[in-house]
């Protein structure tokens, strides 16, 4: 296990050595210790069933640790109410039907910020701005459920912006979105990162953890197998394949070229085709 | 919060072993004599035979404590209300006021508790000892048309997912800020409405997708359906639905050709 | 006989301004992968739904044009006797399986078709083993894994034995591992008992190893058809339908425009990286 230096901001959320069991018994997060600091793009990964969720769900105290503590902004969320918890950690369900029951998009982008009991111009304000930077002004008055699955899944996500939240924490935000759609969603989450977002991604598409985060937590059967810089993270093949993953093709390859002089640290297609060109010219 | 919606436990005893058939004309036997025998002895003895009935179910004593724990609450109840509301008889134990306790309803009172109990865990050995498919099943097997069998298996069936659905929603909405403890009733049960809509069209989406499953897998394509699993009646189904028969015809019998009272 | 005819066929739903399938002309041989791919509105649910009749049949919409399946139209025959040859797989393998054991999800499609109880037993028991749920017979489907769970909506079509099994997205709830098994069933499929298989999907990733033939779809049109060679190792084939082109081709795309000559047409890792390597070696030879 590598420890991650402290590179980023001020630590938001601390897990110390948590274990989590469902009612049945199902142990489903074991001995769980981690920091998450502000400006982090973290990658939360895992085959199905490993734990990923739940742990997640301990951010914004939906699920309370069965031993250990959370700590999230300098309070144990097993003493904090979800809706307060809310107001740091905004949670971007796999489903966003499981949310949408409004009849307008924009009341249900106002709904978070309402909840706040915030004054009504600031509620605007947000609301309008979220609506903004999902691109949905020209849908405000539609109802949400007479919309397709990417508009309704960015519905689902200017809401929870809508809430300003330090952290957002997105689930699989991914599933059913077509190409375009899943690369404007990452441009966005980028930005809001740069803003100074911390952006946790649950997602088993290697692809986008390779290429959109700055840190990768693996987990199998319930405990962190690994968490390391991205960079980093896809050196051990065995490893990732033993959870469940496989690493993209590009870092596949570069994996298979190591010994023609092809470094194994790259995460993106450009900077696979820059290493090889590299490793041709050295070869004139 | 734990909630059994299914009831059963695997096993391997006589119990379980028996037609699913048997034991429901077995329940509804027993239930009914509990209804013909009237004093508490008889019924005493009644509730005895079902608890060893349960306690040979081998159901875990986690299950079986969650079963009791309210049929006891509501025996208890029974025994403490009866008598304030059934003044009738003599000898008096006890007047406070308007409420005159005496021996004979005390008596009623407990009668009514262990009938209550008879019944309720009667069907509790069903439900510890048959899945439901096997009463499903039975149901279909003793007449019941096999659409109205598909669709009351498709609900048991459906029933958990939509819970987790609800519950998945739930947490949803509560990650948006909203919080179901504050606020009075009205403003509390509009917040529901949050719940209430996205589960509908969960449901109804659920339903659709259903629909054309079915008709994939050639639902009503003929009428003489075949069944892979058939019940059997084996000698030791039709032994035990005998000794249940006797213990209802003979207190029946008895009570109303020769008037014991049991 | 093909096992899909389809001439000149516009499917329209009500309410809605574009036709969901636009005068496509397609067929699908016997005992061939079929890869459908398109972004979301291309008309692969639709196309899916035509292969077994429950569109005209259980979905309300118009259809013009000529659909054969197996050489039966598709109107004059209800979507049990099209299910015989046609196994159709859901998106979503929860809401497929409404039964409460394993065995009863297997049995319930010839069960429905009066199939006799030796042959049931043997049907059902046949269709576990192919898909690797041979024992769990008496567990309800609820306790199976996502993998396992899209498996038994396989061995559900699988038992009424059909000619054809059509699967419409279905590695939507899987995970990496979970999609390498299903293509190999898949495949072995295929191979050992000569299934013709369709797939449709958003993405040909873990797909484009395994399929024979490719269609590409937009916005109800068919835009092409021809062999993975030919259209997956175009990435702008792809980027034209939505649909990410694979990382595969996209890597020697991204190459190409560095090394002029890096010509590399193969579609699977193993490929790209022999002819990285056999590139890398020449250079060191020509030196």
């Amino acid at each position: 296990m590598t420890v991650v230096p402290s590179t980023h901001g001020e630590r938001l959320a601390a897990f110390e050595n948590v274990n989590f069991s469902y009612e049945d018994g199902t142990e489903a997060l074991r001995g769980i210790t981690l920091d998450i600091r502000k400006g982090e793009q973290i990658a939360l990964v895992g085959g199905n069933g490993s734990g990923k969720t739940t742990l997640a769900k301990h951010l914004n105290g939906l699920l309370k640790p069965t031993t250990g503590r959370v700590i999230v902004k300098g309070s144990d969320t097993r003493k904090e109410q979800v809706a307060n918890l809310a107001r740091i950690v905004g949670y971007v369900f796999q489903n966003p039907d499981h949310q949408l029951f409004c009849s307008t998009v924009a009341e249900e982008v106002r709904f978070g910020p309402m909840n706040f009991g915030l004054a009504e111009p600031e509620v605007e304000r947000r609301t309008e701005r979220a609506l903004e930077i999902m691109t949905l002004e020209r849908l405000k008055a539609e109802a949400p459920l007479s919309l397709s699955l990417g508009d309704r899944r960015r519905i689902s996500i200017a809401s929870v912006i809508a809430m300003a939240p330090e952290v957002i924490i997105l689930d699989e935000p991914f599933t059913g979105l077509d190409a375009g759609e899943a690369e404007s969603l990452m441009d966005v989450m980028r930005e809001m990162n740069r803003q100074g977002t911390t952006i946790i991604l649950i997602t088993h598409d290697m692809r986008v953890v390779a290429e959109h985060s700055d840190r990768v937590i693996v987990l199998s059967h319930g405990r962190k197998v690994f968490d390391s810089k991205t960079r980093t993270a896809f050196s051990d093949l065995k490893l990732l394949r033993e959870c469940g993953l496989i690493p993209p093709p590009a870092i596949q390859v570069a994996h298979h070229l190591r010994e023609y002089g092809v470094s194994p640290e790259i995460t993106t297609v450009e900077e696979l085709a820059d290493e090889l060109a590299r490793v041709l010219r050295e070869q004139q | 919060m734990t909630i059994f919606i299914d009831l059963y436990s695997e096993g391997n005893t006589f119990l379980h072993r028996l037609d699913p058939r048997v034991k429901i004309i077995s329940v509804l036997l027993l239930s009914l004599l509990a209804f013909v025998l009237s004093t508490v002895y008889s019924l005493a003895a009644l509730l005895a035979f079902i608890f060893l009935l349960l306690f040979l179910s081998r159901a875990s004593m986690g299950r079986t404590w969650f079963a009791l724990r309210f049929v006891l609450r509501f025996m208890a109840l029974i025994v403490i209300l009866w008598p304030i509301f059934d003044p009738a008889g003599t000898p008096v134990w006890a007047e406070l006021g308007p409420v005159k306790v005496t021996e004979p309803a005390v008596w009623r009172g407990i009668t009514s508790a262990v009938r209550v109990g008879c019944l309720a865990c009667v069907w509790y050995i069903l439900m510890f000892t048959t899945a439901q498919r096997d009463l499903v099943r039975a149901l279909v097997r003793m007449g019941l048309r096999f659409d109205y069998g598909l669709t009351l298996a498709i609900s048991l069936r459906f029933f958990p997912s939509f819970m987790a659905t609800i519950s998945s929603i739930t947490d949803a909405q509560k990650a948006r800020g909203l919080d179901f403890n504050r606020g009075g009733l009205i403003k509390r049960s509009k917040k529901h409405v949050a719940v209430l809509v996205p589960a509908v069209v969960a449901a109804l989406r659920t339903a659709d997708s259903l629909s054309l499953a079915l008709q994939s897998r050639a639902y009503g394509a003929r009428t003489d359906r075949t069944y892979m699993r058939q019940l059997k009646m084996r000698t030791f189904d039709y032994v035990a639905l005998t000794i249940v028969t006797m213990l209802f015809i003979v207190p029946l019998t008895a009570k109303y050709l020769f008037l014991v009272h049991f | 006989m093909k096992a899909l005819n389809m001439c000149d066929v516009t499917v329209r739903y009500p309410d809605t301004d574009r036709a969901a399938l636009d005068e496509v002309t397609f067929e699908i041989d016997r005992g061939e992968i079929m890869l459908i791919l398109g972004a979301r509105g291309a008309g692969k649910s639709t196309l899916c739904m035509l292969t077994n009749g429950l569109i005209p049949h259980a979905v309300s919409c118009s259809l013009t044009g000529k659909v054969e399946i197996f050489g039966r139209e598709v109107s004059e025959h209800t979507v049990a006797e099209h299910s015989v040859k046609v196994g159709i797989v859901f998106q979503e393998p929860e809401n497929q399986l409404f039964c409460m054991s394993v065995e009863e999800e297997v049995a319930f499609g010839p069960e429905n078709l009066a199939v006799e109880r030796d042959e049931l037993v043997d049907r059902v028991e046949r269709a576990l083993e192919i898909v690797g749920l041979k024992g769990y017979n008496e567990k309800p489907p609820s306790s199976l894994s996502g993998g396992q769970r899209q498996r038994l909506a396989i061995a559900a079509a699988l038992s009424m034995q059909p000619e054809m099994l059509v699967l419409d997205e279905p590695t939507y709830a899987l995970d990496p591992v979970g999609r390498i098994e299903l293509y190999t069933l898949l495949a072995d499929l295929k191979r050992k008992h000569d299934m013709t298989v369709v797939i449709a999907g958003r993405d040909a990733e873990e797909a484009a190893d395994y399929a024979d033939r490719v269609a590409l779809f937009k916005r109800g049109r068919l835009v092409r058809v021809g062999t993975p060679e030919e259209l997956l190792t175009v990435p702008d084939e792809l980027r034209n339908i939505g649909v990410p082109p694979l990382q595969v081709s996209e890597i020697s795309e991204a190459i190409r425009l560095k090394i002029h000559e890096f010509e590399c047409r193969d579609i699977t890792v193993e490929g790209l990286v022999s002819h990285a390597a056999r590139t890398i070696e020449n250079r060191r030879a020509a030196r």
